[in-house]
Formats: structure tokens, sequence, C-alpha cells
């Protein structure tokens, strides 16, 4: 018993003190809040603060018709190295440095909710 | 005469016997500045801390500003983020007016943001004084180590702002002239005046490494582009923008 729980305390001190190391992941709405609402708007249409001078404006994210022509890779791909990377505009810009892979993946299960669709419809 | 030696003894009285101009300018720092700036850091870690910032952090302020423009600033601040230190508290969703558009919203700011900055402001002896507490704030000499600006990379205003512009779209987010740009940036047009060389090459190539969670993309500019950025930035700077209006 008194071994037992001896046990338990130190396997929860090694979890605190590993814990700090592992990157800390942000959920993908603070992350789309964050970053993404400057251009793309609160409501996601792509009305955001930045837009008046853009050359080219954001995609709207409710649309469901321009997103569902999209495959969920290709969406990973355009946030992580940017509108270039699809050969869209470099107003996209490349998120990889700033977020994890995993991350990524998060937004794009955003993404999909906010365009209430999938790839082909 | 007998009036002027009392105003000479008053004003003696008043002044505050000089100190090291170090020391002073610490005590002011730590007095009235640090209740809205960090001066320790670490930077925000995570979004929610991010989001608690009130104001910009100054704990690397000796490896980023030009000391002239703060001593300038310190007298007379103006706006510097034209969106505030963080745009999600000062936008809001507004109708779009233009009937073309259907029945979709966009975001425009509202509210304090929108006057003149309200900062406080410092008389000049204090202003030098403070300029000099905040030079010797380098918690960053890491970063801009190496960080070394080529003159011979010049580019004129028309061909830098094609790379500002155009090929890495930084206008999106900054005004390279009052009114013409991007919100959720910093305003870039006094950046050659406000800020070191070094430290713009360092933040470009890197924001993370400076303030780990701003919304501001890892751009991913070439060694050579950098440079030329840089320089343009610079040369905008010389620009007389109350000129022009
Ligand atoms: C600086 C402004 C800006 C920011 C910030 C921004 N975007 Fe974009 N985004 C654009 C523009 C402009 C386009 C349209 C590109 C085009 O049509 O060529 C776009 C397009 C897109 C597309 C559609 C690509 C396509 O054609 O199918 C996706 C998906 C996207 N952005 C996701 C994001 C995400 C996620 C974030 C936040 C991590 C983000 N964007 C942040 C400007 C921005
Ligand atoms: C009430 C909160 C508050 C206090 C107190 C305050 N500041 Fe500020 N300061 C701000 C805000 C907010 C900004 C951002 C202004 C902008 O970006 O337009 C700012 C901007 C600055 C800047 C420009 C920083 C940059 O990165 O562009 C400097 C330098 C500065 N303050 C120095 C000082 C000093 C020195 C003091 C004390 C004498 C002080 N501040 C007191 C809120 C404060
Ligand atoms: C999506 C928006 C966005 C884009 C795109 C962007 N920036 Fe920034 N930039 C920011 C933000 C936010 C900051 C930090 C402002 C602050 O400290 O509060 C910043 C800071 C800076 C600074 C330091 C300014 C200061 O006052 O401290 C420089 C220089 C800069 N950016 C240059 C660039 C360049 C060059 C590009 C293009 C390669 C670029 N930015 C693209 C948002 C952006």
């Amino acid at each position: 018993m008194q071994n037992n729980s001896m046990g338990v305390f130190l396997l929860f001190i090694v979890v605190l003190l590993l814990s700090p190391l592992a990157e800390a992941s942000e959920t993908a709405k603070d992350n789309y809040r964050t970053y993404c609402m400057q251009c793309h708007g609160m409501q996601g249409t792509g009305m955001g603060l930045n837009i008046r001078d853009m050359s080219v404006q954001p995609r709207d994210h409710t649309d469901a018709k321009a997103m569902g022509g999209r495959t969920d890779d290709e969406i990973f791909k355009v946030i992580k190295e940017g509108g270039f990377a699809i050969s869209k505009s470099v107003l996209m810009p490349p998120w990889g440095d700033v977020f994890t892979d995993d991350e990524i993946n998060d937004l794009v299960k955003y993404l999909r909710d906010l365009c209430k669709c999938k790839f082909g419809g | 005469m007998k009036r002027l030696l009392f105003l000479v003894a008053l004003i003696g009285f008043v002044t505050p016997a000089p100190v090291g101009a170090g020391e002073n300018g610490s005590k002011i720092l730590q007095n009235r500045c640090a209740k809205c700036h960090d001066l320790t850091g670490p930077a925000p870690q995570t979004i929610r801390k991010l989001w608690e910032r009130d104001a910009p952090d100054l704990f690397y302020a000796g490896n980023k500003f030009r000391r002239e423009w703060l001593v300038e600033w310190l007298q007379k601040p103006v706006r510097v983020r034209p969106a505030g230190v963080n745009y999600l508290r000062t936008i809001n969703s507004a109708p779009v007016r233009d009937a073309e558009e259907k029945d979709k919203n966009y975001d425009v700011l509202y509210g304090a943001v929108l006057r003149p900055l309200k900062h406080l402001s410092l008389k000049p002896a204090e202003a030098e004084a403070t300029a000099d507490a905040l030079m010797d704030l380098k918690a960053h000499s890491d970063l801009v180590a190496g960080m070394q600006l080529d003159r011979n990379k010049k580019v004129d205003l028309d061909r830098g702002e094609v790379l500002f512009d155009k090929v890495y779209g930084c206008l999106s987010c900054h005004q390279i002239e009052p009114g013409f740009g991007g919100y959720t940036g910093s305003e870039l047009y006094t950046a050659g005046r406000r800020l070191q060389p070094a430290f713009m090459l360092s933040y470009i190539k890197r924001p993370k490494n400076w303030d780990p969670k701003i919304w501001m993309p890892n751009g991913n500019v070439k060694p050579d582009d950098l440079q030329k950025i840089v320089n343009y930035l610079i040369l905008l700077s010389k620009e007389d923008f109350n000129a022009a209006n």
C-alpha cells in the first residue's frame, strides 16, 4: 500500500516534469480567430479587416461550391505552403512555420465545418 | 530682483537633484510603464496569453528601436498599430452597404482605435533618460547577432513595392503610406526610422523567434529579397508623408 501510493506519486511527478516539453497544441477555433480572421473575416466569408487594398480577395470559407472543389490534401497544402503551392495567389500566406501538422489537420476539419461540405460536394 | 531670486530658488527646489541618467530612466520605466508593458519577458507562449497582452513587449527594446525615434516618440506618441495591439478587440462585423453584395457583412474597426492614440508623453529630459534605459533592455541580442544589412542590395521605391506587395504579400497587413495597406500589422512607412535594420532582418526572417504566437506568418523570404525589402523600408521612411497629404 505504502509502496503503491509512492509509485503513483512518482508517476505524477514524472508526468508533471514531462508535460511542458510537449509542444502545446492550440484549438482550431483559436488558431482560426488569431491567424485567419484578419483576412477571411469574423464569419469566414472572406470579408476580413485587411481586404480593402488586396488585389486578390480571400476565399469565402462558407462557399460550399468552391471549398467542395478542393480535396483535404489540397487544403492542407495551401495552409501549410501558401496560395503559391496550389497555383493560387501569394496573398494567401504559408503557415507551415506557425502550426504543427496536427494543428493544420484540425484546421482542415474546421474549414469543412464552416463550408458544411466535403470534396466533391 | 527679489522676485527673481525667489523664482530661481523655487526652480532649484522643484527640480529634482540630478541622478545618473540610467537610474532615472529605469525608475520611470518601473513606475509608469511596467503596468502595461512587459519589461522582463518572455513573450506570450500561448494564444490565450497573447490575447491578454495590452501593450507591446519592451523587454528587447534595445535590440529593436532606434534611440532617436524613441526620444521623439516618447514626447509625442502617435499610433503605430492601426488596429491596436490586438485586432480581435477592435473589429466588428458590419453589413455591406453596396447593394450588389447580397447579404454579406464585412469587418471594420470600431471604437477608440479610430481616434488618435492616447499614450502618456514624457518631457524632453525624461524621454532621453527613458530611451537610455530602454536601450539597455537587450534580451534578444542572440537574434540580431550576425544580422547585417547589405546596403548594396538596393531597390527603388517601385521595385521595393513590387516585392512587398506582389511577391510576398506583406501589404495585406502593413501600410506603406497612411491609409494604404492592411491593418493588423504595424504601419511600416516609419519603420526605417523606428527600427534597427538588424531587427527588421531578423523579425521578417522568422517572426516567431521574437513573438511565438504573433499573427504574422513566416513568408520564407529569400536572403537577397530580405536585404532588398529592408533597404526599401529604410528608403520609404525618408518620404515625407505629411507633405504629400
Ligand atoms: C493575408 C491575408 C490572408 C490570411 C491571413 C489568410 N488567408 Fe487564406 N486566402 C487569402 C487569399 C487572398 C486567398 C485567395 C487566393 C486566390 O484565390 O488565389 C486565400 C485562400 C484560402 C483558401 C482557399 C484556397 C483555394 O483556392 O481553394 C484556404 C483554404 C485558405 N485561404 C485558408 C486559410 C487559413 C486556414 C488561414 C489561417 C491559418 C488563412 N487562409 C489566412 C488570404 C489570406
Ligand atoms: C496604459 C497602458 C500604457 C502605459 C502606462 C504605457 N504604455 Fe507604452 N504603449 C501602450 C500601447 C497600447 C502601445 C501601442 C501603441 C500603438 O501601437 O499604436 C504603446 C506603445 C509604446 C511604444 C512603441 C512600441 C512599439 O513596439 O511600437 C513605446 C516605445 C512605449 N509604448 C513606451 C512606453 C513608456 C516608456 C512608458 C512609460 C513612460 C509607457 N509606454 C507607458 C500602452 C501603454
Ligand atoms: C498576416 C499579416 C502579416 C503579413 C502577411 C506580414 N506581416 Fe509583418 N507583422 C504583422 C504583425 C501582426 C506584426 C507584429 C506587430 C506587433 O509587434 O504588434 C508584424 C511585424 C512586422 C515587422 C516589425 C514591425 C514593428 O513595428 O515591430 C516588420 C518589419 C514586418 N512585419 C515586415 C513584414 C514583411 C516584410 C512582410 C512580408 C514578407 C510581412 N511583414 C508580412 C503582420 C503581418
